[in-house]
């Protein structure tokens, strides 16, 4: 996951690379997945999080569709 | 009950990584944890397979204990309890989550180089411009975790 100053930087990197387009999130989606997935990291009780749970956490911040299921 | 024992690894792993700033050797866990050797280093091996660690190939050397990145990457957080590299941009801000929810990312655009800071204060991102370009679908990440 990579950091561009616009859209149109991730366009321009794309096709010098020919990487098809992936998802492109806005930067406080990328900091809800950071929140969402990071912040009880060190807790004791924290476990893997199941395909289903990882999907509501997508679909909580937008990322819906083919791309972001799991199974 | 490998489920608690992998359970004490997980926690020394993360926690010797942000006090020291590098990730505990299979034997350094091993004595801080009164087990043998071999007893950490299945552990490490099992919470590879349970994708809660990476292991360098072919060591038994944490590369990645998610968000943190035992190797240098373009992706420099610095916060409360230190600076680390994260192993993205979802890992870098990570890492500021998992450290308190203040401090600052520093990377750049992968297309022009400019640097981006993206700070972090009380749990909020500070506005900024960008996006992110997340280029393999979810199902597809753990078949190669350093591209996605």
């Amino acid at each position: 996951m990579l950091a561009f100053r616009s859209e149109a930087h991730v366009d321009r990197w794309r096709a010098q690379r020919c990487v098809p387009r992936g998802a492109i999130l806005s930067l406080g989606q990328t900091w809800g997945l950071a929140e969402a997935w990071y912040a009880n990291r060190l807790a004791p009780e924290w476990r893997r999080r199941t395909p289903d749970e990882a999907e509501a956490v997508f679909a909580g911040l937008g990322l819906t569709g083919e791309f972001w299921r799991l199974q | 009950m490998s489920g608690e024992l992998d359970n004490r690894v997980r926690l020394h792993i993360y926690e010797r990584f942000v006090a020291d700033g590098r990730p505990p050797t299979v034997a350094e866990t091993a004595a801080a944890l009164a087990i043998g050797d071999e007893e950490a280093a299945e552990a490490y091996r099992r919470l590879e397979r349970a994708r809660v660690i990476v292991l360098a190939p072919g060591t038994l050397d944490v590369w990645m204990a998610n968000p943190l990145s035992a190797v240098p990457t373009p992706f420099r957080a610095t916060t409360e309890r230190g600076s680390f590299w994260g192993n993205c941009v979802w890992d870098g801000l990570g890492v500021i989550a998992m450290l308190g929810g203040r401090g600052a990312l520093a990377t750049a655009c992968s297309d022009c180089g400019d640097p981006m800071t993206l700070a972090v204060e009380e749990r909020t991102l500070a506005p900024a411009d960008g996006v992110v370009h997340f280029a393999v679908p979810a199902r597809r990440w753990w078949e190669n975790i350093a591209f996605t």
